[in-house]
């Protein structure tokens, strides 16, 4: 396997398995307080039960999302080792951040899953908030490192050496509010309709008891809130991937030519050879009014940039299909939830709406990959986008392949132990 | 003050903090992986319970090194993960699978082929990961790796790493840790109350001290051998640390010996202190010996007052918040598992 190849897979393989840890390090600890603060409120010892089983799952889920996390911070430098020797210094900042948020969330794990019995309920309960803080904040400071890859700025290189940056303005590019605010918001959702989907089957297969419907309930809350907010965001992100990396935008949109009226293409599918996107069902003008605001304006496509400088565009508008229309789907459940919470006062029942609940947690884990699949293989050739090629950062040690197999065994034996471990322990 | 200079030092102290609390939970680990087939139940379960509440925040200190490293240092990162591309992999292979064999035993393994699965794995990779941890160490104090200042590397990517030193460090590397984890949980047993645990980690503990004495000593003699600028420093700068190391040693022997527990693990966490932070006084200012030195690889000075700035910040938050993992698990024991 070629050395670059192999690096790029071996990043996304591990990226990809982090993240999914990382959005339920983001947004179990909210499901925890939320269950926990009604058993104070209520003194329903059914809260608390739900509570302090969710927090021995978060303690496995915690733990494969730290030594995943160690992994990524030696990996950036033993698979990059130019791009890390060149810009660490720049994007060191958020990594900084992120060290100290690390050592809240460890520290007030370690408390909050081994006092139980210990600290008074209050004093348990209020245990959890630097958790969920700093999960939060972990995750908003990573995501500008990786925005700053997408729009980098605040430093001068004087023959390829960084002489001057201003680390804050890296942090703060463009990029980094909506790639944050989209992301925390995925974290919701995954969590969210993850705990539900794991409940929504139970029920499905005939486990139904009140303490199972609360907990389905809980999680769906969280990911019906986040649904149309992530949409909202996910607009945002794509205004301002359109004005600040057009090539990146042109690939998720399938769109080759630069002209004026762009159609907004659904489905489809780029063909680089021919520059065109076949199949694609095309709403004209809509991806001018969406991109500018305005269905005339004109919207620049990969032609461009020379071929060479365009990342591989069927992965990128494929990835991007596939999110939105997660997106939209989670939005539709979104709104039945909320319409027959307004409409009944109550959740909606019967096998179907347990079956699309069950369906939406590994349907919200696949638009987060696929987003990430976006953000990271449209910004190819591009490492650090217009300024350093992915080809160059590569490292030149050998058996870059191998590693890449072993990694993959060890991370699927991971997948499955953890799999394994957390059945374990809902059968408790 | 010299930014760099204040940096290096925050990272020594990481270092060293990572070496006295990451290194005991990885000793604890080794000792289970040494008594595998005899420790009864009741062992192990004083093993888990004294790590489970702090491995992770110990951990934490390797990446906020790492991260150090990579922000103020860049070129030396870079250089690192060129010259020591093989005994870091594995060393995160040890680091992935000792995390986890910890985590799924003690949360999610109630019978007992899962448990000795899991104790296994969290045995073998406690004892894998200090190992190459160790080994990287020593290649870099040993001044053999190959590295130009502006981050590269010319030596051989395999086998580069393995010298005289590097492999004497990954022994002792693995020996710093056994011996901690026997100091700490002697003290952890007596505050427990079990009269036979506390004899058996007593033992343990004063055994691995005074064969640590005697490989330290064989340590000096092969960095005189074969690391002369590494004895240079030592002779001229780090002496200093040798002597507090080798009091406080015999310190904490002594008071194994006559049963002063909380004194024997103070002393023990100052003999092994001591070590790290006389390699680095030893080196100083290089960072990889020969050519990387702390002035060469920096980032831009105002770089570095920034990281300075948001470290002292996360540190208001950051001690006080350690203060009180400590006070709640090392205080007294939890009944609460
Ligand atoms: C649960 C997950 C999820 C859902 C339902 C959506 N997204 Fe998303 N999206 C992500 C999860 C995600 C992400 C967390 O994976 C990414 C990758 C990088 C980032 O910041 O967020 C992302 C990236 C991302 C980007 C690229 C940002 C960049 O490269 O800088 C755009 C333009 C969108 N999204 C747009 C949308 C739109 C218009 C959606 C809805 C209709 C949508 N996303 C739903
Ligand atoms: C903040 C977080 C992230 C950082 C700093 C980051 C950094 C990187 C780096 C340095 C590379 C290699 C160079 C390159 O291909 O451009 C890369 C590639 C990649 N990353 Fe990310 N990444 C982050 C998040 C993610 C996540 C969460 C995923 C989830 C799936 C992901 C998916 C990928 C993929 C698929 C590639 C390969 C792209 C290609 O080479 O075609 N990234 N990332
Ligand atoms: C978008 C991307 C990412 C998000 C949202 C994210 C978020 C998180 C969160 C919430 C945790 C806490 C552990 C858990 O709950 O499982 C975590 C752990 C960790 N992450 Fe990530 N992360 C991302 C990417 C990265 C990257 C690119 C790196 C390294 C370069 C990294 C390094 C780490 C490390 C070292 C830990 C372990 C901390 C510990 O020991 O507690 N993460 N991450």
């Amino acid at each position: 396997m070629e050395p670059l190849l192999a690096a790029r897979l071996q990043m996304a393989l591990t990226l990809g398995f982090h993240i999914i840890f990382a959005c339920f390090g983001v947004g179990l600890p909210v499901l925890l307080l939320v269950a926990e603060g009604r058993y104070l409120r209520t003194r329903d010892e059914g809260w608390r039960t739900i509570a302090r089983r969710w927090s021995k799952s978060f303690g496995v889920l915690f733990a494969v999302g730290a030594v995943s996390g160690t992994v990524l911070s030696f990996e950036l430098g033993l698979l990059w080792p130019d791009f890390m020797g060149t810009f660490g210094s720049v994007i060191g900042l958020p990594f900084t951040m992120e060290a100290f948020a690390f050592f809240l969330e460890a520290i007030f794990v370690g408390i909050y899953i081994y006092t139980w019995d210990r600290l008074p309920p209050r004093a348990h309960w209020l245990s959890g908030f630097p958790i969920a803080v700093a999960g939060i904040a972990s995750a908003a400071f990573v995501v500008t490192a990786n925005a700053w890859m997408n729009c980098p700025q605040g430093f001068l290189q004087v023959a390829g050496k960084v002489v001057y940056a201003e680390p804050l303005r890296a942090m703060l590019n463009p990029a980094s509010g909506p790639q944050v605010t989209h992301m925390v918001f995925a974290a919701g959702l995954v969590a969210g309709f993850g705990v539900a989907s794991v409940y929504a089957a139970g029920v499905l297969r005939g486990k139904d008891s009140p303490h199972r419907r609360r907990a389905l309930a809980l999680g769906l809350a969280m990911g019906a809130i986040c649904a149309p907010l992530q949409v909202l965001s996910g607009d945002w992100a794509a205004r301002v991937v359109a004005r600040t990396q057009p090539v990146k935008f042109a690939a998720m949109e399938g769109q080759f030519r630069t002209e004026a009226r762009a159609p907004l293409r659904i489905g489809g599918l780029p063909d680089s050879e021919a520059e065109t996107t076949r199949f694609a069902l095309e709403i004209p003008g809509g991806l001018s009014w969406l991109a500018c605001g305005d269905p005339g304006a004109v919207v620049n496509g990969l032609d461009r940039v020379p071929r060479a400088d365009r990342p591989p565009v069927a992965i990128v508008h494929l990835a991007f299909q596939a999110m939105v229309g997660a997106g939209v789907a989670l939005l539709a459940l979104s709104g039945w939830v909320g319409g027959t919470l307004v409409f009944r006062k109550r959740l909606p029942r019967g096998r179907a709406f347990l079956w699309c609940v069950a369906l939406a947690g590994p349907l919200a884990a696949v638009a987060l990959e696929a987003g990430w699949v976006v953000t990271e293989v449209g910004r190819q050739p591009w490492i650090v986008q217009g300024i350093m090629r992915t080809r160059d950062a590569v490292t030149d040690a050998p058996g870059v392949g191998w590693v890449f197999l072993v990694a993959l065994a060890i991370y699927s034996a991971l997948t499955g132990a953890t799999i394994i471990a957390l059945r374990h322990l809902a059968r408790k | 003050m010299e930014p760099e200079f204040l940096l290096i030092g925050v990272m020594t102290a990481g270092v060293t903090l990572y070496a006295l609390m990451g290194g005991a939970d990885f000793g604890a680990g080794v000792w289970e992986f040494n008594t595998a087939l005899r420790a009864g139940e009741k062992e192990r379960a004083l093993i888990y319970r004294a790590i489970g509440p702090v491995w992770e925040a110990n951990h934490v200190w390797l990446i906020f090194v790492l991260v150090a490293l990579f922000s103020g240092f860049p070129p030396a990162f870079a250089a690192l993960c060129r010259a020591l591309w093989v005994p870091l992999l594995f060393a995160l292979v040890g680091i992935v699978f000792r995390g986890v064999g910890f985590a799924f035993r003690s949360y999610a393994a109630d019978s007992v082929r899962a448990k000795t699965l899991w104790g296994t794995v969290f045995a073998l990779a406690s004892t894998a990961a200090p190992f190459f941890l160790g080994a990287s160490v020593g290649a870099i104090a040993s001044g053999r790796l190959k590295v130009s200042s502006d981050g590269g590397y010319f030596g051989d990517h395999l086998t580069g790493w393995i010298n005289p030193v590097s492999i004497f460090c990954a022994f002792f590397g693995v020996g710093i840790c056994a011996y901690l984890a026997a100091a700490y949980m002697t003290r952890e047993a007596r505050n427990e109350g079990d009269a036979a645990l506390t004899e058996v980690w007593r033992r343990r503990a004063l055994v691995t001290g005074l064969w640590m004495g005697l490989l330290s000593a064989a340590g000096l003699a092969i960095i005189a051998s074969s690391a002369p600028e590494l004895w240079e420093g030592f002779k001229t700068r780090a002496w200093p640390a040798v002597v507090t190391s080798f009091v406080a040693g015999s310190f904490s022997i002594v008071a194994l010996w006559r049963r002063r527990f909380t004194g024997a693990a103070l002393g023990a966490a100052v003999t092994v202190g001591a070590v790290v932070i006389g390699w680095g006084l030893a080196q100083y200012p290089a960072l990889i010996p020969p050519e990387i030195t702390v002035h060469g690889a920096r980032a831009p000075r105002e770089v570095l007052w920034t990281f300075l700035g948001v470290i002292a910040a996360g540190s208001l938050v950051l001690v006080p918040s350690l203060v009180l993992l400590l006070v709640l698990f090392k205080g007294k024991r939890p009944e609460d598992a």
